[in-house]
This record gives C-alpha cells, sequence and structure tokens, in this order.
C-alpha cells in the first residue's frame, strides 16, 4: 500500500482524518446498545458464535455498573458502582471462556458480612464453619440453626435459582408444575409466597443475627414486608456470603469481556450515544448515534437499556405495538436507590473491638442499625422518600486490592446505603458526608483524622454517569411480584424477544434482573442464535443442564 | 515469524478457541503508553506475539481521561490532538477501531494584557484567511508587508505539509556516526525543494530569530514560541527553530480532538492490538529486565498482579515504554556502562513540568482582547493569556530558576484547552470543563522539595483565577465548580514513566535532539543490550501522542529481524528518508 495520507492530508477544508476516521455509516450483523455486564456478555457469546457485532456504549469507558474509576483524583481508584459480584459460581461467562489470560482474577475474602447490631458484632463468612463458630458465641443452638438455614438456602440456590438465572423464564403455571417435582423445588414455592421479615422470623436466632440478614437479603431493593419476593431471601443471603471481588477493579471484568470481544473480529464503540433504532419497514435494522452515525444491523439489534429508553426513547413511535409501549410507560422504578460516600484515607481503616475470633479484613461491613425491627422501619421510611439516619454499609476496597490506591499507604474505602431519589442531595451534600465521617469515626479507630478526600455520589449521581438507571434504579427497574420472572419487562419481552422482529432485549430490566448476573445478556446471546439459527458457541454449564434433567426433562416450554 | 515459540491463533474468530495460557511471547513490551501500545499494535498486526505489561490500572500512558463528577470528563495529561499525520492512523486502521474526530472549528488565539489579542487560528488556516495577506494584516495587527512575507512562506510550505512533518517526526534520526551534517537532515531536504527562498541559516535559527526575521509580531509570536517550549523545543535556542515551527503547524493541521478526547485515542490503538491478538495486562508493574548473555530475554513482574507468572519470556525483544532514567534501574548493572549510567543521570529534566488544573465551569470564559470580533460564532478552544515575549521569559526564569510559582501574577501564562466546546461527550449540557496548564519546575530539582508545588497548589490557583478573570470578565469565582489539580508531583506518582511530570520527556535543545536524543547511543532506539529498545517519549521525536516513535522503531526492528523483514506487509510504507545501518554506514 503506498502512503495513502499524502492526497487527502492536510485537509484544509476541515476534518482531517477524513477517510481515516470511523464512518458514517458501518454495517455489521448485531448490534448491542450499551456497554455495561450485560451488553457486553452478550456481544461475547454472538462474536464467539462468529457473528459480527458492534457494540456501543453512551459513556467514554465500556462497563456499565462495572466501573472503577479514579473519582478522587488524583491517584485513588474506586468502584464507583459493583463492588460485590455474587454469581461469580454460576454466571457460565466466566468459565466458557478463558478470562483469567485476559486479567480477570476473582478473589473471595472468607469474612463476607459482619453485622454489628448494636454493639454486637455478627460474621457471615465464606466458610460455613466460620459462620457457625461466630454463632455459637451466643449458642451452639444458634449455630446449629444458622447452619441449617444456610444449608437449606445453599440447596435452593444451587439447585433452582442459579441455573434458573441463565435460562428464559417460564410462564408461572409451567415453573410450578416443574418445581414441584423436588422437594427442594417445593420449598422455594413456599419460601416465594411470603415476605423477607415473615421468612428471617421462623427462625430463633439472635435478634442481631436476623437483623444482620435482613439487610443482606433486602439492602438491593426489597421490601422487607413485601409478600411474593420470597425467593431473594435465599439468593441474596446464600450469595450474600459469597461475594467475590475483582482484582484490579470490577472494570477488569468488562475489560476482559471487552478483549474476547476484540479477539473475535467484534467492535466496541465508546462515546457512542444510540439516538435512535431504525427500522427497515417493521423490522429493527440498525441504529442512529447521536453525532448522526449509523450502525446498520443485518440481524438483531440488542438493548440492555431499561424499557423506557428501549421502547419509548429510541424506537420510532409506530414501530411497537401500543401495548408494549404502555407497559414500558407504567414501568416502576427501583423502590430506592443507594448513596455512596467514596474516602481516601491514610492507613487502612480498623474497626475498634472487631471480633477477635477471625484474623483478615471484612468484606462488607454493616453499620449504624439498632435490631431487626430498626432495619425494617429504616428500609421502610427509606421506601417513603426519607433518611430516618445514617445506617448501611462499609467496605474498604483497598484491603482486598492494592491497585486502587496509588499513594503508598493510602487506602480507599466507601459507605453506602439505601438511600431516596427525591431528596436535597446537593443542599445537604457537604451535611451528610459529615454525619457518615461521624458515623465511621464511631467504629474504626481514628477515621475521621485518617481522611485524604471523600466525595458523595448521590442518586442524581448514578443517573447521570448511567442514564439507563433512571431515578438511580440500580436493578433499571423495581424488584416486585408483577415485575419481576416472565413479568420483567412484561409478558412478551421476558425471554429477549419483543413484539418488534429483529429487537431483543437483555438488560437489567429483563428476566432474570439486576445486579451483575450475566443473565439477560447470556439469554440474549442464545435467543439471537436461536433465531438466526446460528449454533451458540459454548454448551450449557453442567448446572444448568442438571437443572434443566431435573425440573425440564421433556425440554423447556416455548413461551 | 513467532518462530521460536508455540503459534498463537491471531483471531479465534467463530471457531470459539480459547487463546493458550502462556507465558512466552515474541515481544514483551514494558508500558501500555500510547508509544507503547502503538508498537504493540504494529507487531501484533505485523503477525507477531506480543505482550504489554503495564504498571498503572489503566492502559493509554498520558493519554488518559477521567470522570471526577458525573458528566465532566478531564484531561490529567494528553489534552490535543497532534498526530494527524501519522502513518499508523491508516496502517493500524484506527478507524476501524473506533477513532473519529471531533472537528476544531476555531483553533484559538493569544491575548496580552495591554488589550492586543489574536483569535481564531482555526479560521485562519481552515477557511483560507492564512492565504489572503490583508485579512491576516487584519487578524494578526500586523502591517501588509509582514502579512504577505507570511503568507508566501505558508503558501510555498502548504502543499508540502505531510512530507515536512513526517520528515522531522515520523522518520527514525540518522546515525550520529554517519558524520551528517544539518544540510542532510531530513526536513532541510524537504524544505530545501519546498521554499524557493530557502536558505540554509534557517537551519541555525532558533524560533524566536525565525518569527523576528518574518517580522511577527506578539501576541502571535509569543504565541508560537510558547507553543514550541510547550511542545519541546526550545524557542530560543538555536538550531530548532524549524521543528519549533512544525510542532505548532501539527497542531493546526490536526485540527480535531479524537472523541471523548485522548483516551479515545489510546482504546482505538488498544483494540486494534488486542483483535490481533495482543495480551495486554494492567497493573503489572515490571521490576527487572532479563538479560542473558547480553541479549534481553524477558521481564519480571512485580508479583501482585494478576498474572500468574511472575517472568513473562521474550523470544525476540523487549521493548521499554518507559522513560530513559528508568533504563538504568530496569537492567542490572553489569550490563551497562558506568559511563552510559551517568550520562542517563546526567540527562536534565528541565522545563517540561505542568501545573494542570481541570475546571468544571458553569459558563464559558468570553474574553475581551482585541481581535474577537474576528472570531465569529465559534468558540476558541486554545487560548494564551499573557501572551508577551516579555512575559514568557519571566515565566522561564522563574521555572528555570526553581521558583515554586510564578513570583509575580503577571509571570502567569496560562494555556487554556476547552475541549467541550467543540465536543458534546466533554462536559452535561449548560456546562464547560476548561484545561489549564502552567510550567512549573520539575519536582526532583526543587528546592524547596519535591513537594513544593502541591503544596502551594491552593494559592497557585487563586492567582489562576483572577488572570482568568482579567482577561474575561464573566469569569468571576462562583463559575468555577470545581476543580481537579494535577502536579507534576503527580503526575509522577500516577505515572512512573512522567519523570519530573515531563510533558515531553526531555528537553528539545539541538545537542539532544534526532541523532542525539536522548543519547547517540540510544538514538536508534537501541540500547547497549541487544534486543532491548525504548521506544518512549524520551526517544525521538520525544513528546506528545504521535505515534511516530513506534513508527520509527518499527524501520530499526527490520533491520534488526530478518524475520520481520521478510515479512513485511502490504499496508506497511516506510519514512522516504529512512537511512538503513548499511547505507549509512558507507556514506
Ligand atoms: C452504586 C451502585 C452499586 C451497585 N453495587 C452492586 C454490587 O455490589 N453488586 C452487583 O451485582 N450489582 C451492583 N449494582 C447494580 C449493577 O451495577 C447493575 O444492576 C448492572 O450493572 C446492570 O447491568 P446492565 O448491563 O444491565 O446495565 P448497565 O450496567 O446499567 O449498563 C448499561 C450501559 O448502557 C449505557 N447506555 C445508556 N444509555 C445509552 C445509549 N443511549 N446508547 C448507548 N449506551 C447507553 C450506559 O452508559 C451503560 O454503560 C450497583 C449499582 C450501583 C449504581
Ligand atoms: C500535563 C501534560 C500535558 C500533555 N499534553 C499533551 C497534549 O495536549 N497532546 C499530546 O499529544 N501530548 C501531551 N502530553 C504528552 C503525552 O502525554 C506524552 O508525550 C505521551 O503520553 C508519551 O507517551 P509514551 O507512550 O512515550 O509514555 P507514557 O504515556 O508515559 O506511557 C508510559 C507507560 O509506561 C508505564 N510504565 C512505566 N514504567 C513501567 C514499568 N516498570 N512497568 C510497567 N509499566 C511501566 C507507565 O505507567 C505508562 O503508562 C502531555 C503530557 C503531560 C504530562
Amino acid at each position: 500500500m503506498s502512503d495513502d495520507l499524502s492526497s487527502v492530508y492536510p485537509n484544509l477544508a476541515g476534518n482531517p482524518l477524513e477517510g481515516i476516521e470511523f464512518p458514517q455509516e458501518h454495517e455489521t450483523d448485531c448490534v448491542v446498545i450499551g456497554a455495561g455486564p450485560n451488553g457486553l456478555i452478550a456481544a461475547m457469546y454472538l462474536a464467539a458464535a462468529g457473528l459480527d457485532v458492534v457494540i456501543l456504549e453512551r459513556r467514554y469507558e465500556i462497563g456499565g455498573g462495572l466501573a472503577t474509576e479514579e473519582i478522587l483524583f488524583p491517584g485513588h481508584l474506586v468502584n464507583t458502582h459493583a463492588t460485590y459480584h455474587f454469581m461469580t459460581d454460576y454466571m457460565p461467562a466466566l468459565t466458557d471462556f478463558d478470562l483469567g489470560t485476559r486479567g480477570l482474577r476473582f478473589h473471595k475474602p472468607n469474612m463476607q458480612l459482619r453485622g454489628r447490631i448494636n454493639g454486637d458484632d455478627v460474621l457471615l463468612c465464606r466458610s460455613l464453619e466460620d459462620s457457625r463458630d461466630s454463632m455459637a458465641r451466643g449458642s451452639i443452638k444458634d449455630a446449629v440453626t444458622f447452619g441449617d438455614m444456610a444449608l437449606r438456602f445453599r440447596k435452593i440456590v444451587d439447585g433452582v435459582l442459579g441455573p434458573a438465572t441463565y435460562l428464559p423464564p417460564g410462564a408461572p403455571l409451567d415453573l410450578m408444575e416443574a418445581l414441584d417435582r423436588t422437594p427442594v423445588g417445593q420449598d422455594m414455592l413456599a419460601l416465594s409466597e411470603q415476605s423477607a421479615v415473615e421468612i428471617l422470623q421462623e427462625y430463633s436466632l439472635p435478634d442481631s443475627t436476623l437483623a444482620t440478614l435482613l439487610y443482606a437479603a433486602c439492602q438491593w431493593g426489597i421490601s422487607p414486608q413485601e409478600s411474593g419476593m420470597g425467593f431473594m431471601v435465599p439468593l441474596m443471603v446464600d450469595r450474600g456470603m459469597q461475594k467475590a471481588y475483582s482484582y484490579g477493579g470490577s472494570h477488569r471484568l468488562a475489560s476482559s469481556f471487552a478483549r474476547v470481544i476484540l479477539e473475535n473480529g467484534g467492535l466496541i464503540l465508546d462515546n457512542a450515544e444510540v439516538a435512535a433504532i431504525e427500522m427497515d419497514g417493521s423490522r429493527a435494522a440498525g441504529v442512529r448515534l447521536a453525532d448522526g452515525r449509523r450502525i446498520h444491523a443485518r440481524k438483531a439489534v440488542l438493548s440492555s437499556l431499561d424499557p423506557q429508553t428501549t421502547f419509548l426513547r429510541l424506537l420510532p413511535e409506530d414501530a411497537a405495538p401500543k401495548e408494549i409501549r404502555s407497559q414500558a410507560e407504567s414501568w416502576t422504578w427501583d423502590k430506592w436507590s443507594l448513596m455512596s460516600v467514596f474516602f481516601s484515607v491514610r492507613g487502612k481503616p480498623t474497626l475498634r473491638n472487631a471480633d477477635g475470633n477471625l484474623s483478615g479484613d471484612t468484606f462488607e461491613t454493616v453499620l449504624g442499625f439498632d435490631d431487626f425491627d430498626d432495619v425494617v422501619a429504616f428500609l421502610e421510611s427509606v421506601e417513603r422518600g426519607e433518611i430516618p439516619k445514617i445506617a448501611g454499609h462499609f467496605t474498604c476496597e483497598s484491603a482486598f486490592d492494592k491497585t486502587l490506591s496509588q499513594v503508598a499507604g493510602n487506602h480507599t474505602c466507601f459507605f453506602q446505603m439505601p438511600a431516596p431519589y427525591d431528596y436535597p442531595w446537593d443542599a445537604r451534600r457537604d451535611e451528610i458526608v459529615a454525619e457518615v465521617t461521624d458515623l465511621l469515626d464511631a467504629h474504626f479507630d481514628g477515621f475521621r483524622a485518617s481522611v485524604v478526600d471523600a466525595v458523595l455520589e448521590s442518586p442524581h449521581e448514578i443517573e447521570r454517569r448511567l442514564p439507563n438507571m433512571v431515578r438511580g434504579s440500580i436493578k433499571h427497574g423495581d424488584y416486585n411480584p408483577v415485575q419481576m420472572g416472565n413479568m420483567r419487562p412484561n409478558t412478551d419481552c421476558s425471554a429477549t424477544r419483543t413484539a418488534v422482529p429483529g429487537l431483543y432485549v437483555c438488560g437489567a430490566s429483563t428476566y432474570p434482573g439486576g445486579m451483575v448476573l450475566g443473565g439477560p445478556g447470556y439469554i440474549g446471546a442464545h435467543t439471537v442464535c436461536e433465531d438466526l439459527e446460528h449454533p451458540f458457541p459454548r454448551e450449557y454449564t453442567r448446572g444448568i443442564n442438571t437443572y434443566l434433567d431435573t425440573y425440564f426433562p421433556d425440554g423447556l416450554p416455548v413461551a | 515469524m513467532a518462530a521460536t515459540t508455540e503459534q498463537v491463533p491471531v483471531r479465534s474468530r467463530g471457531d470459539g478457541e480459547v487463546l493458550p495460557r502462556r507465558s512466552s511471547f515474541d515481544f514483551v513490551i514494558v508500558g501500555g503508553g500510547p508509544n507503547g501500545l502503538t508498537a504493540a499494535a504494529y507487531l501484533a498486526k505485523w503477525g507477531f506475539s506480543v505482550c504489554v505489561l503495564e504498571a498503572r490500572p489503566e492502559l493509554g500512558g498520558g493519554a488518559e481521561n477521567h470522570e471526577p463528577s458525573p458528566g465532566f470528563s478531564i484531561d490529567p495529561h494528553a489534552s490535543y490532538f497532534y498526530g494527524a499525520a501519522a502513518p499508523a492512523l491508516s496502517q493500524l486502521e484506527l478507524g476501524r477501531y473506533g477513532l473519529r474526530a471531533s472537528t476544531v472549528t476555531n483553533f484559538g488565539g493569544c491575548a496580552s494584557p495591554d488589550g492586543r489579542g489574536f483569535f481564531g487560528a482555526g479560521n485562519f488556516f481552515h477557511e483560507g484567511k492564512a492565504r489572503d495577506p490583508e485579512v491576516l494584516a487584519q487578524i494578526m495587527g500586523v502591517s501588509l508587508d509582514v502579512s504577505k512575507v507570511f503568507v508566501e512562506f505558508m503558501s510555498a510550505l502548504e502543499p508540502h505539509m505531510t512530507d515536512f512533518f513526517r520528515s522531522i517526526y515520523w522518520t527514525p534520526p540518522y546515525d550520529e556516526k554517519w558524520g551528517l551534517t544539518r544540510s542532510d537532515l531530513p526536513w532541510a531536504q524537504v524544505l530545501r525543494e519546498a521554499l524557493p527562498f530557502f536558505d540554509e541559516v534557517m537551519l541555525e535559527w532558533s524560533l524566536c530569530e525565525m518569527m523576528n526575521a518574518m517580522g511577527l509580531p506578539d501576541p502571535f509570536k509569543t504565541g508560537l514560541l510558547v507553543g514550541s517550549w510547550g511542545n519541546g523545543p526550545h524557542p530560543f535556542h538555536k538550531g530548532m527553530a524549524i521543528p519549533g515551527f512544525a510542532v505548532q503547524q501539527l497542531m493546526f493541521y490536526s485540527n480535531c480532538t479524537p472523541v471523548g478526547g485522548m483516551h479515545a485515542l489510546a482504546h482505538s490503538i488498544i483494540r486494534c492490538g488486542l483483535a490481533h491478538g495482543a495480551r495486554m495486562y494492567v497493573n503489572a508493574p515490571v521490576t527487572e529486565v532479563l538479560v542473558e548473555d547480553g541479549r534481553a530475554v524477558g521481564v519480571r513482574v512485580d508479583d501482585e498482579t494478576a498474572l500468574e507468572e511472575k517472568t513473562i519470556r521474550a523470544n525476540m525483544g523487549v521493548i521499554l515504554n518507559t522513560h530513559v532514567k528508568q533504563l538504568p534501574g530496569l537492567v542490572s548493572g553489569s550490563h551497562l556502562s558506568q559511563d552510559f549510567v551517568q550520562r542517563v543521570d546526567d540527562l536534565s529534566l528541565k522545563g517540561g513540568s505542568l501545573f494542570v488544573a481541570n475546571m468544571a465551569v458553569s459558563e464559558l470564559p468570553q474574553y475581551t482582547s482585541a481581535g474577537r470580533e474576528l472570531h465569529g460564532a465559534d468558540y476558541p478552544v486554545g487560548m494564551l493569556l499573557h501572551s508577551t515575549e516579555d512575559q514568557m521569559l519571566d515565566l522561564m526564569r522563574d521555572v528555570y530558576s526553581l521558583n515554586t510559582h510564578p513570583t509575580d501574577p503577571d509571570h502567569y501564562q496560562l494555556w487554556l484547552i476547552v475541549h467541550s466546546a467543540h465536543d458534546a461527550t466533554r462536559a452535561p449540557d449548560g456546562y464547560g470543563v476548561i484545561t489549564m496548564n502552567l510550567q512549573v519546575p520539575p519536582p526532583e530539582d526543587h528546592r524547596d522539595g519535591p513537594d513544593a508545588v502541591n503544596k502551594a497548589s491552593g494559592e497557585i490557583m487563586e492567582t489562576i483565577y483572577d488572570v482568568i478573570h482579567q482577561y474575561a470578565p464573566n469569569m468571576t469565582r462562583d463559575k468555577f465548580v470545581k476543580t481537579w489539580v494535577n502536579t507534576p508531583q503527580d503526575s509522577e506518582f500516577r505515572n512512573m514513566a512522567f519523570v519530573g511530570g515531563h510533558w515531553w520527556g526531555m528537553r528539545g535543545s539541538e545537542d539532544e535532539w534526532f541523532s542525539r536524543k536522548p543519547l547517540p547511543e540510544l538514538a536508534r532506539y537501541r540500547t547497549p543490550v541487544e534486543s532491548l529498545y525504548l521506544c518512549h517519549q524520551t526517544s525521538y521525536p520525544g513528546g506528545l501522542c504521535l505515534l511516530a516513535v513506534p513508527y520509527n522503531l518499527m524501520h530499526i526492528l527490520q533491520e534488526d529481524y530478518e524475520q520481520i523483514s521478510s515479512t513485511t506487509p502490504e499496508w506497511w510504507y516506510p519514512s522516504k528518508w529512512h537511512i538503513t545501518d548499511a547505507e549509512g554506514g558507507t556514506r
């Protein structure tokens, strides 16, 4: 090839990169909108399947909720959004690709959750034995009760909820019939009817233990007294004791997915906000970016965004059936969001009078609650839009990841709590930082004096960073009985297909839901391959196959 | 190709195969800055297995962007794109990997305290104003005679602009031992052809002498001098007029930044490399280059990384994207002569350390200087405040005499950059981000200790706000929503390769330029250790994300490795001025 530049360069009329930069029009097989965990996972499988994929991200970095950024500039990084990885034991995306050679390494701290309730320390560990030992300080009976509960929850998660996360949802009747086949399935059905409070109160455990468990079960957005959401209790309690940390920050997970996408010929565009989904007749046939560029999709468009953005803003008005639009209009956002205060501090924060049983650092420490009822009352008033007091959870991330602080001896940590969107955040910012600092100072030796910098990120900031988390909805939409299962985001679209040919939904607002589960993205890629009659590049995991054999020996019922 | 190692499938597209876990590559690249990444992309696309080991939590080196507050994109380091003439853009097809240009319509200008101003460099070059002496005379506030000289000069040069740029930046330096002279320099060859009035004396000039010869007045003249100082070539030192003038033109003619900022440029290079099978690891600081029988054969990585192996073998070579001053620390003493180590140590860090402030603002500065009406509707992206030669000399004296900050508010010669004016991704609606650069002494040399500037940063900011207000009365304190400061010391601890927090790595003086940059034996990117190369902004042609060092390096690697020269891909084209060792040796 000859020196092709000299003929066009310098282009005095305007753009010197004309002919070199990414073109105004581009054609591909599949377009994925949004490069959060779900979009990336969908794109990764589609690229590995041999399809041409373009994934589009509005921000300057991919990752969505998988963000590790230097917001305590200069020199201190934090995971601005997801820190705890609940599903590393089940997520097929982690084992289907050799992500370790792409730089991914998970670490599962043993001391997972410390509930410091009214002066009492409750320690929930990755090792059940260690949790039992901690309970045994109260009584051996507590230890046994706790162990039985944990094993009961584990069976449900291992046998049902874990694998079902990666399969399209069934109709409630089909699902009930299937689960009825085993005692574990029956147990899970029974639990589902109840509320978190009801489930936990059945256990005769010390109040501080129940309070800790309730917080673990509900902190990500479950109403403690709402029935019909009971299956979240075994899930969040079990997974809450099996959280993993992504070394180098959660963004590493996103970059390892990105590496697989690129190695398989996929294209990633960041700073590329999708402004519209474009139609070819009744079919979704591509997208238009905010800068006017067009990406044509020969085969599929996958949106990982919330239903209002996808169906009301991006799709032309006449493209989707009225019903889908009205369902999107009545979509309800998360009942609360999160407020985080990120700190850079000199020295590692040390918990005052920490439980002496175990050495090491606790992953998540719950602070500020008095008892079980207080947790209930707190969450309910947050749901009503109040901040009754400062209470929530704390993590010193740099204790597990020294790469987060580039200043020798300094650490980064955060305090996070359920919080309402409608709140005078800007006016109360400084006060809240001070109150949080007070709380931490009361529990960690010399905390206040060690603070180098503090940044509060309110639900408003969450929405500003990720506008698809409308009203700070970390799960792109509320968890309640009519927005879960095959009703997420509605009965037509929960299996990732939509009423619009060529358009799929695969983000946190689609079954099974939010958090870094990787379910929607995986199922989305599966469905697209199925519809294109294109082989899916990987087999189901063993756990998924066992689940299918046990509950759906005749195959999943067709929706 | 890749002869000594297991074959890596470059792309596993569609076959679903997983790349083998391995710890041996053809090339190991230490550092993932723009120069290291580009070297990786070149080699990977050429067909070699490559591993990049980056100490920082992110790839990109100085090509960084951050969003400390939602929606506000800041530039801790590189801010402007100067590299539109880089062969790498098309050779690596960076557009294919997402590179998009946000075109600048008004590059900006300069203003001095007496109200004189020069505005609209963008229009000036890009709407043909530069070719109309009458308009130019008005814009620059000069006589018609002066503007005619400038127009004549630019009109003669413009058709040769690409060659002019590439002959300086995108060509490997000649070996000093060949005994070539100034008039053999590649750019001398180009100018001789381009300029009917070319005179050898131009090669001897300092930039200031050149500006004086053309009769160019302030603030335009100082704008160019500062631009040169800020980019390496010393504006008052002999022999640097042409590189100093050229570096300015690089900026004007590049006329855009990547959409989203300079990190987006890094993204496109990274993605090109990854798509061609390169492996890239972050948080992987290299502590030692392994040398066997005088050859670099691999590196040792700090054990706290995500890599399972601590030793990464390089079958063909190791490429250092690190500061030349890191070299002695990475290679154990016995492989480097005392004399070499001493001369590396002696290299000066002076004159390139920047105090950077990124300011989120609720309004953009509305400058009052003369000439403003000429810039039209487009907001000027860059603006030099205090643009007189005296102020520049005062600031230079302050910097070289190691004062913590300029000794008088009048010496605060500020360079303001506002990318949010032309790139919607850089700030929320209704807001802007101003990136401000001010030269200060390097921490190492500072007479008041390495943290002197950090300690004074509050005070320094106060004066900066005042100076901005002086030129833009609308910029009262309440317009500054939030400020993030990045001092040279901050640059250093955030990026080991920014020794001195120096934004172009090393002085740009004739005795440290071209065949002598950074030292004569390193000029052609080789080091005293066989198969160990230096590919960093401390190599020729120096700082800026020009993607030039690795392009130049590829010429040398072709000479050194038969596997590379025998597999030259069709997309590669060499510099027109390249002289091989074999050719050079016979001159
Ligand atoms: C403060 C906070 C803490 C959290 N902590 C945890 C935790 O510890 N563990 C956990 O599992 N989960 C956690 N979550 C939740 C988790 O981050 C999300 O549920 C998850 O990221 C959802 O993944 P997703 O891929 O569906 O969507 P997202 O991660 O939201 O990604 C969507 C992407 O689409 C992009 N986008 C938006 N609009 C457009 C457009 N028009 N065009 C192109 N791109 C667009 C966004 O920028 C974003 O990158 C937390 C969330 C928050 C906010
Ligand atoms: C304040 C400032 C403003 C600037 N403005 C501009 C501008 O507007 N435009 C422009 O083009 N340029 C600008 N520059 C210059 C530009 O950033 C540099 O020239 C460019 O980044 C040099 O690239 P590099 O790859 O040679 O080195 P670097 O970008 O420094 O990259 C070197 C990499 O090597 C890594 N490293 C070092 N040691 C090790 C080790 N032992 N192991 C592993 N990794 C290691 C470092 O962490 C770093 O990432 C600016 C620089 C500064 C400081």
